[in-house]
C-alpha cells in the first residue's frame, strides 16, 4: 500500500487536484478576448445627483416652472418612501421645494407624498425629472445649481437614518 | 460541463457599480466580463434586475442568454429585507414575507442555487423555508459587518440554523469582517465630507480598540461630529470588522457561499483585509463553494483589473496552502 489516507501529503495532493481551476491564470491584458477588451475601452457619463442636461422652463399640467434631470444617488433601486427630501439652491439662492415633484416615467410625485410610496421604485439606471414650480422662468444662460438629495438606505443596521448626497454643477437654460 | 471542485472564484456584479451606474458597462457587458473572472456570477436584485422584486420575462431572457453565451454559473442572488423602507415604522412580518418571496422566486427562475439573505430575514425564516425547499434554493444569512462571527446577533443566527438544521439554510460570510485596518480611501472620504482631522484620528483609535458602533458614534457626536456626517461614520463601522479568520473554521460546515469583499489592491495584496488567513482556512478545510469577488472601494479605478488582481492573489494563497 502507498501512503496513509490520513497523511498530510495525501490531503495536499487531493487539495492540489481540487484547485485545478485556480492555477495558471495570468493577469496580462493582452491575453483577454477581443470582446472583453472592447468592453474595457468603453467610456461612460459622469454621475451625481445632477445630470448634465440643460434646465428647461416648462409648463407641467398647467403649472409653470422649470425642470432638470436627476439621478438616484444609491447603487440600487429604492422605493420612493426612501427619498427623504431635497435641498436646492440656484445661483446661491434657496429654492422652496415644497411643491417640487419627482417625475418617474411621466408620472409626477410631490416630495411631500413620497413617504407613502413604498411600492413605486426608482431604478438605478433611470434618471428622473425634478420639476420645480415657479411663476418666473429661469433666465437663459448658465446657473450654479447646488442640490442635496436626502435618502434612506433601508437596511443599514442602525435603523432608518438619513444619508445626504450633495451635488453641484453649472447648468444652462436654453 | 463537469462540476469544478474546491474553492471556486466568481464575481458579484456589485464590484462593477462605478462603471455600471455611469453607463460604461451594461448588464450584458458585465456578464461577459464575468466569463474571464472565474465564471461564477452573483447579482444584486435591486441593482441589476429591472422590475425587482418581480421578474419580467424580458429580464429573464437577457440574463439567461448571457449565462448561456458565456458559460456562466449563476451562484448567489442578493435579496434584500429592507426593514426600514417605510417612513413611520419597520416592515412587519407579513410585509417582509410578501417582499421576500418574489425575490426568492426571481432567484430560482434565473437559475441561482443560493439566495443571500440580509439577517433581518431571520424573523420570518420559518415562513421562507417552505419556499426555499419548493424552489430548491439555499438561503444564507450574510455575515456582513457589524455581524462579525462572535457578535451576539451572529451567535443567535447560528443557534437558529443549528436548531432548524436544514440544507436550505446556512451562512455567507463577507470578508469585510476580517479587516485589519480602515482603508486609506475611506479616511480620505471622511475628510472630504468635512469631518475634522481630530475626529478622524479619534475614529481610527476607536475602531482599532474594537469599540462598538453605538458607543463610537455617541462619543464622536459629543466631540462635535455633525449630523450630516453620521452616515460617513456608519459606513466605517458598517464596512470593516475585526473577526479572526480562524473563527471561520468553526462555522465552515454551515457556510454555503463567500463574499470576497475587498477595498483596494497594492502590489498584488489587499492591504486591509486578511485574505491569506481566510483562504488558508477555506483551503485547509476543503471548502468546495464559490467566493464572489466583491470590490467596494473608491471610484475612478478600473474595477475589472482590480478583481483580476484580487483573484490572482487568492489563487496564489490557495495554491500555497493546498501544497502544504
Amino acid at each position: 500500500m502507498g501512503e496513509s489516507l490520513f497523511s498530510p501529503s495525501h490531503f495536499a495532493a487531493k487539495r492540489r487536484k481540487k484547485l485545478s481551476n485556480l492555477q495558471n491564470v495570468s493577469t496580462a491584458r493582452q491575453e483577454l478576448p477581443a470582446g472583453v477588451l472592447a468592453i474595457l475601452a468603453h467610456t461612460g457619463k459622469s454621475r451625481s445627483f445632477l445630470c448634465e442636461e440643460p434646465i428647461r422652463n416648462v409648463t407641467r399640467k398647467g403649472l409653470a416652472g422649470f425642470e432638470l434631470n436627476v439621478n438616484l444617488t444609491s447603487y440600487r433601486a429604492l422605493p420612493l418612501s426612501c427619498i427623504e427630501g431635497l435641498i436646492l439652491k440656484i445661483d446661491g439662492k434657496d429654492i422652496n421645494v415644497a411643491g417640487a415633484q419627482l417625475v418617474l416615467n411621466g408620472t409626477g410625485h410631490k416630495f411631500a407624498d413620497l413617504a407613502g410610496l413604498s411600492e413605486v421604485w426608482w431604478f438605478i439606471l433611470e434618471p428622473a425629472i425634478l420639476f420645480v414650480p415657479s411663476e418666473l422662468p429661469l433666465a437663459k444662460g448658465s446657473h450654479r445649481v447646488e442640490a442635496t438629495l436626502i435618502t434612506v438606505e433601508p437596511y443599514v443596521t442602525a435603523g432608518r437614518f438619513s444619508f445626504y448626497h450633495p451635488a453641484s454643477s453649472t447648468l444652462t437654460v436654453e | 460541463m463537469t462540476e469544478k471542485q474546491g474553492l471556486k472564484l466568481g464575481v458579484t456584479l456589485h464590484s462593477f457599480t462605478p462603471e455600471y451606474i455611469t453607463y460604461k458597462w451594461s448588464l450584458e457587458d458585465m456578464l461577459q466580463l464575468v466569463s474571464v473572472l472565474g465564471g461564477g456570477v452573483e447579482i444584486v436584485g435591486p441593482a441589476h434586475q429591472r422590475g425587482y422584486p418581480y421578474l419580467t420575462n424580458e429580464f429573464e431572457r437577457i440574463f439567461k442568454s448571457s449565462v448561456e453565451r458565456w458559460g456562466l454559473t449563476p451562484t448567489s442572488y442578493g435579496t434584500y429585507a429592507d426593514p426600514f423602507m417605510l417612513k413611520d415604522r419597520d416592515l412587519n412580518a407579513d410585509e417582509m414575507v410578501d417582499y421576500m418571496v418574489p425575490q426568492l422566486k426571481s432567484a430560482a427562475q434565473l437559475g441561482f442555487s443560493i439566495a443571500r439573505l440580509q439577517y433581518f430575514s431571520y424573523t420570518v425564516i420559518e415562513r421562507l423555508l417552505p419556499w426555499a425547499e419548493k424552489l430548491n434554493l439555499k438561503m444564507g444569512y450574510e455575515l456582513h459587518v457589524p455581524l462579525m462571527i462572535k457578535s451576539e446577533k451572529t451567535q443567535e443566527l447560528i443557534e437558529q440554523i443549528e436548531r432548524i438544521n436544514s440544507p436550505y439554510l446556512g451562512l455567507i460570510p463577507d470578508t469585510g469582517i476580517f479587516a485589519r485596518s480602515i482603508p486609506e480611501f475611506c479616511l480620505t472620504g471622511l475628510r472630504a465630507a468635512g469631518v475634522a482631522e481630530q475626529l478622524v484620528q479619534r475614529a481610527i483609535v476607536l475602531w482599532n480598540a474594537r469599540t462598538s458602533n453605538h458607543v463610537a458614534l455617541e462619543e464622536l457626536l459629543k466631540l462635535g461630529l455633525r449630523k450630516e456626517n453620521i452616515g460617513t461614520i456608519e459606513r466605517v463601522w458598517g464596512s470593516f470588522g475585526w473577526s479572526e479568520p480562524e473563527e471561520l473554521r468553526d462555522i465552515l460546515p454551515r457556510v454555503i457561499h463567500m463574499h470576497g469583499k475587498f477595498f483596494s489592491m497594492k502590489d498584488g495584496l489587499e492591504p486591509d483585509v486578511r485574505f491569506e488567513e481566510v483562504t488558508k482556512v477555506l483551503v485547509e478545510n476543503g471548502y468546495g463553494g464559490w467566493m464572489s469577488s466583491e470590490y467596494e472601494g473608491q471610484d475612478g479605478v478600473n474595477t475589472f483589473d482590480l478583481v483580476r488582481e484580487q483573484q490572482a492573489m487568492i489563487r496564489r494563497f490557495a495554491a500555497k496552502y493546498a501544497a502544504n
